[in-house]
């Protein structure tokens, strides 16, 4: 079939596409967006795309986002380095510090255990997170993987491992803040019925 | 305000309880097309071998679960000669009056609506614990393998707990992964530590699904025992958890995550050398019987029918009690059954919920009367005479 756009759109929607979430069509709407827009907004868009992938790179102490040596998290000497909390993703990140709950520091583990995917302890930074316990003499280590099977299991590994050395906690599961109990779906609400607590 | 004169007595009625008010079939096996206007209660359908009773039984399954239990191949319930079927099912249910829709036309697959709005997955459009259906030919539940009395016991679970459909899928991805691990394990490419935090994902859900299965085949057994000796089975029906590993079977439920890990850590080698996990609740049975004698294996083709019914029975009690009376559908089991276990039959449907019966007995028509059925539909060349 001969192509029905000149190749460079072409190429613009193929690599549009391969972003996560958009599929054919959303990357020909997005593509279309683009032509149509005054050349300054595209140069603007394709500046930021290059300059985040030559600035960034992962911190070397907790391998979260960094665009020097060091996340801004690490850098700053006021941040608990005695607390780390563990997450699979630099993503996950965000979340946990817009809450203004948490003084300690992050590690990124990269990913979760996940045999069926081929992902073992081996592929997860553990050596990096018992060398960082040992050197900065970390008291307690937050478990902040996801909710799902593979970041459970993850989290029990990780406890096991170093549970001898730091105390362990890990994320509580429950209801959303501000939402009626008719809402909840039954797994959250049982697990919060078995992690209640006196009051 | 409704005139009065357009709500019938069977309009006002908000049970709950799962009933067909209306069935529409086009182009599906001898039918080619078909409404019905119908009441909960007992729905008697009568006719000779091959007029299309059963049909109409596979035509509420699709509509209920988008499945029939005759054929995993819908092209085969297309009208020979017509491009696809088409069923809708205007349903009671616990979430009031629906539209069900279910259209298959080979190439482009299953169709389904619920109120006019296209459903995406049959999983979500599906209707949980809606519906229970004996056909005299399918014996599966009883002696086939044990896959297929777990799914029995599963299916009930399903309608009785809202949890237990994500329990069960937990547990499968649970033992997807270990046995991924095992395999990974055996071929040397990860350490055997990485097993422990996988044990304890299989030890965690496979005791949910083993305290599930253990509790709901309790509650069946005395009404399985009571159905097995009405319906002529005699005395002594059995309904017994037979579980993986065996020894669950001996102590509490709460006792069950503990014992599975520490299990699952001492058949280390033995699941790495097969590169699976060996034991746990995906290899439960469920032991049925009369007294010492395993129907499963030595039961009569008789036994074993009389099983099934009783067991469904034994379901659609419990479903009841727990609020909610799914449609029954038996296919031809009136003809195994004598004057008097008819009649106790009878006697059980009448009272609640939906059910329908397919008889090719010519005095199904009497048998209609004598319980009190709510509708007598007699089907023979293509057409239905209803009464009422």
């Amino acid at each position: 079939m001969a192509a029905i756009l000149p190749s460079s759109v072409e190429r613009l929607v193929a690599e549009l596409a391969k972003l996560p979430g958009l599929g054919p069509r959303s990357a020909q709407r997005l593509a279309f967006h683009v032509m149509k827009a005054p050349p300054e907004r595209a140069h603007a868009l394709a500046e930021a795309l290059v300059e985040v992938k030559d600035k960034l790179r992962p911190c070397s102490e907790c391998f979260g986002f960094a665009e020097e040596e060091l996340c801004p998290i690490c850098a700053d000497p006021r941040r608990d380095m005695t607390v780390l909390c563990a997450v699979e993703e630099p993503s996950a990140i965000i979340p946990i510090e817009r809450t203004n709950e948490f003084r300690g520091r992050y590690h990124v583990l990269g990913g979760a255990l996940s045999p069926i995917d081929g992902i073992d302890p081996e592929d997860l930074r553990l050596d990096e997170l018992l060398e960082r316990i040992a050197r900065h003499g970390v008291t307690e280590l937050v478990i902040a993987t996801n909710p799902t099977m593979q970041g459970e299991a993850t989290a029990l590994f990780l406890a096991d491992m170093v549970r001898d050395r730091v105390r362990v906690t890990r994320l509580a599961s429950g209801l959303p803040v501000g939402a009626d109990l008719e809402h909840a779906d039954e797994l959250t609400l049982g697990r919060a019925l078995l992690g209640r607590r006196p009051i | 305000m409704s005139s009065p004169d357009t709500i019938t007595a069977s309009d006002r009625d908000h049970s709950g309880n799962w009933a067909v008010r209306q069935l529409t079939v086009a182009d599906l096996r001898c039918w080619d097309r078909l409404t019905l206007q119908l009441n909960p209660g007992l729905v008697v359908v009568s006719g000779p071998n091959g007029a299309g009773k059963t049909s109409l039984v596979e035509a509420i399954c699709y509509g209920m679960v988008g499945v029939s239990p005759r054929t995993t191949r819908e092209a085969d319930a297309i009208r020979v000669g017509r491009q696809a079927f088409h069923v809708e099912l205007h349903v009671d249910g616990p979430h009031g009056r629906q539209v069900r829709e279910m259209g298959y036309q080979p190439g482009l697959g299953r169709r389904m609506r619920i109120d006019e709005v296209p459903q995406r997955s049959v999983g979500l459009w599906r209707a949980s614990g809606s519906i229970l259906v004996f056909l005299p030919e399918e014996l599966r539940a009883v002696k086939g393998p044990p896959a297929a009395r777990r799914r029995a016991i599963d299916r009930i679970l399903e309608g009785t707990d809202p949890t237990f459909a994500a329990t069960a899928a937990a547990y499968t991805a649970a033992v997807t992964q270990r046995n991924a691990m095992l395999k990974r394990i055996k071929g040397q490419v990860a350490g055997v530590a990485g097993l422990t935090p996988w044990d304890h994902a299989v030890a965690e859900h496979g005791a949910a699904v083993a305290t599930a299965r253990s509790t709901m085949i309790l509650d069946l057994q005395p009404r399985f025992a009571r159905w097995m000796e009405e319906l002529g089975g005699g005395p002594g029906g059995t309904l017994a958890w037979e579980p993986s590993p065996a020894d669950l079977g001996e102590m509490a439920p709460d006792r069950f995550h503990e014992h599975l890990e520490a299990r699952l850590a001492a058949n280390r080698t033995r699941d790495i050398q097969a590169a699976q996990t060996l034991s746990g609740p995906h290899r439960d049975d469920v032991w049925i019987g009369i007294g010492d004698q395993d129907l499963r294996r030595t039961g009569s083709q008789g036994e074993q029918r009389t099983a099934v019914l009783a067991l469904l029975l034994a379901c659609r009690e419990l479903l009841s009690e727990h609020g909610v009376t799914p449609i029954l559908l038996l296919d031809d089991v009136l003809s195994e059954l004598d004057p008097g276990r008819r009649r106790r039959l009878l006697d059980a449907l009448v009272g609640q919920g939906q059910s329908w019966i397919t008889s090719a007995d010519p005095d199904a028509a009497d048998l209609a009367a004598a319980s009190g059925a709510t509708h007598y539909l007699h089907v023979e060349d293509g057409h239905v005479a209803a009464t009422p």
